[in-house]
């Protein structure tokens, strides 16, 4: 768990306008009221502001947990580059890959200019301290899967990453803004490759048919237990705005009817509209597998883990060489 | 070689040439595009990446060319997927795996040079649909090779570790290098068609005095001669083979169906 | 590229400014980790331009960056509404003046074109 303590911010406190939290001259209290009023009034925060330690350890743990998952989350796809079948796909699938890549770099970035160093970031993540999305804790058996994945997966994403446009940490709410364009695109590929299969030859079909009956429940699960929105403190600090049913919600009224156009049934009997309260029913998420696997405890954590482990040093010698200072070119 | 169509001895010639060219990006992009999320630091992963798209996407194009060309039905993917691994034409250089990032660095320094040198070559080609493409490959290679010497020099200046790794993946594939400009057959057609220059044994001395030059400045050891030039493109490595069962799995699944 | 770039031994950020069509101003990107100017350009390249999205980049060592927030300097207290346009409310003067000379108030006139 990362020490409040030890977040000295990377840049030095300006005064940003005239916003009394970044006033020295106050004490801690009054500066952590006006802070508390700013942000739940809809003010902004930036790097350069006066946090208290709560704030600036809630985002970095909301950031930080998001840029291992986008780093974790290129294994399940990487090892489909190699088999893609056509060199179109092929392509795609090493852009999309090559985004979350990009992702992992930017939303490091943000962290890293809340006071956590990138190579602090990776180790947290390679011991096992820090957590990444349930959903890269899967394997992934068929390219049906990387259809599946793009598309579904990539969309439950989004879905809470429009949400995270407005956040009050502005560093990465811009980032988010970035990374919604750039996702929009992965969607549309995953849905192509979806969509091209389930109108292929039978077993095509049934390969999409059988990797969507196997992602559904971490699906349903991605989004998170429901909370009680007047006790999230991520909530409370706007870092991000919608609760987990919301999230789930919208993806379901989405892409639920989506699924559905394509003739693919989902393995849940329950799910379905309730037309008098325009609210999506399902059935429970298992909560239980959820906390297990988000505990490094899914069916391919630890090899992953140990798969980046192995990467990580084994590359350590570059990361030491891109330091070595040239001698001045000739 | 696996291909009808291929009328006069120009028309074999220059498929030859393509299906060479092609194979070679193909293969190169495959090995480069596996540290795809895994590169050593994360904006290098991003950038390798870019680079491997960018081959795959020269391959793509000459592909094309090919199948224009030869005109037997196929499509570019099914020049790219469905042979063999015997009927792959790509240099011996390209067998070696992608290894540790030296190794990466040490044959993508020795293909994109080789490359540039053979793509000089063909800047004026009589064939007009390659002098267009190959117009458009050396604008992006620009920034291929501007990655590449940067790291060679970064490499070899830093000493110690990286610059050991740099040397035994240089004495590794060295033997190799030079068969990206192997004597392919038909060269006698390329050369009074206009297609090709000079013959490859002009753009290999050129670019082996660009190499000796460059290493020279490094301090790195001087290319050795090619080895079996005569099976530069023809005897593949155990590697290519399990890259193949790789790269085949999915399409090979099901056959004729569309991805 | 322009010539040779001191290495700094160390990894640094650098901010990437991109202007994303002839004619816009440019704007801030992000930032990318690097150890010299060589380097920083080829990532701010492949963050923020690899899909061709931008036509122009400028990188910028963050350390080198000049940085004015101070709130007297930007926003100081006392009047200077005579600098903008919100300080020329004219429209009882106006209405005044339509008065006087028994004049409505003009529409916009397009021409006979």
């Amino acid at each position: 768990m990362t020490d409040p303590l030890a977040l000295d911010p990377v840049l030095p406190a300006r005064e940003r306008s005239q916003l009394p939290f970044n006033d020295e001259a106050l004490d801690h209290d009054e500066r952590y009221r006006h802070f508390e009023a700013h942000v739940t009034g809809g003010g902004k925060v930036e790097a350069t502001d006066w946090m208290p330690d709560e704030y600036r350890t809630q985002v970095l743990r909301f950031v930080e947990m998001h840029a291992n998952s986008e780093l974790m989350g290129v294994l399940p796809e990487r090892e489909w580059i190699m088999r893609a079948p056509t060199l179109r796909r092929k392509l795609a699938l090493t852009a999309k890959v090559q985004d979350e890549v990009g992702h992992a770099q930017l939303l490091y970035r943000v962290a890293e200019d809340l006071g956590k160093p990138r190579d602090a970031m990776i180790q947290d993540l390679l011991d096992g301290k820090t957590k990444f999305h349930n959903v890269f804790h899967y394997p992934t058996k068929s390219w049906a899967d990387i259809g599946i994945i793009a598309w579904l997966v990539d969309a439950a994403a989004i879905v809470a990453q429009q949400a995270l446009r407005d956040s009050s940490y502005a560093p990465y709410a811009r980032t988010m803004r970035k990374i919604c364009w750039e996702e929009s695109v992965h969607i549309m590929h995953g849905r192509d490759v979806v969509v091209t299969m389930v109108t292929g030859t039978p077993a095509q079909r049934a390969s999409i048919q059988e990797a969507l009956d196997r992602w559904w429940g971490p699906l349903m699960q991605m989004h998170g237990p429901r909370s009680d929105r007047s006790k999230d403190r991520d909530i409370h600090w706007k870092i991000k705005a919608k609760t987990s049913e919301e999230l789930r919600q919208e993806f379901l009224g989405i892409y639920v009817p989506r699924i559905w156009e394509l003739g693919l049934t989902l393995p849940d009997p329950n799910l379905g509209l309730d037309p008098a309260t325009g609210e999506w029913r399902y059935t429970e998420p298992d909560w239980n597998e959820l906390r297990t696997v988000v505990t490094n405890h899914g069916p391919k954590s630890e090899e992953r883990l140990q798969f980046r482990r192995d990467n990580w040093a084994a590359t350590q010698w570059v990361r030491d060489a891109i330091l070595a200072s040239p001698r001045a070119a000739a | 070689m696996d291909f009808t169509g291929a009328g006069d001895g120009r028309e074999r010639a220059l498929a030859l040439l393509l299906l060479s060219m092609a194979d070679d990006e193909f293969v190169i992009g495959f090995s480069d595009s596996e540290w795809t999320g895994i590169g050593p630091i994360l904006e290098e992963d991003v950038a390798i990446s870019s680079l491997a798209q960018d081959e795959l996407g020269h391959a793509q194009a000459l592909y094309r060319l090919f199948v224009e060309l030869v005109g037997d039905g196929r499509d570019a993917d099914a020049v790219a997927y469905d042979r063999p691994p015997e009927g792959y034409l790509h240099a011996r250089l390209l067998d070696h795996g992608r290894g540790d990032w030296a190794a990466t660095i040490a044959r993508r320094y020795l293909y994109e040079t080789a490359d540039a040198a053979r793509l000089e070559a063909l800047a004026e080609t009589s064939f007009e649909p390659l002098r267009d493409l190959v117009a458009k490959i050396r604008r992006e290679e620009r920034y291929h090779l501007m990655h590449v010497e940067t790291w060679l020099d970064r490499l070899a200046k830093a000493g110690g570790e990286p610059r050991r790794r740099l040397t035994a993946a240089l004495e590794a594939m060295g033997p190799d290098a030079g068969t990206v400009l192997a004597l392919l057959p038909g060269e006698p057609a390329l050369l009074r068609h206009g297609i090709l220059a000079e013959p490859f044994a002009a753009i290999e001395s050129t670019w082996r005095a660009r190499i000796d030059g460059a290493f020279g400045r490094l301090g790195l050891p001087a290319l050795p001669p090619t080895r079996d030039p005569q099976t530069a493109r023809t005897r593949h490595s155990e590697t290519f083979r399990a890259l193949h069962r790789e790269f085949t799995m999915v399409r090979g699944s099901e056959v004729a169906a569309s991805w | 590229m322009a010539a040779a770039k001191t290495p700094t031994g160390v990894l640094e950020p650098w901010e990437v400014f991109r202007q994303e069509k002839d004619g816009d101003p440019m704007r801030h990107g992000g930032s990318v980790m690097a150890p010299d100017a060589t380097l920083a350009v080829h990532y701010a390249r492949e963050m923020y331009g690899r899909r061709q999205e931008s036509v122009h980049l400028w990188v910028i060592r963050r350390a080198d960056i000049h940085d004015l927030a101070d709130p007297d300097l930007l926003q100081p207290p006392l009047d200077r509404s005579f600098k903008k346009p919100g300080g020329y409310v004219m429209r009882e003067k106006l209405a005044a003046a339509r008065e006087v000379s028994g004049q409505q108030k003009p529409r916009a006139n397009k021409g006979t074109r």
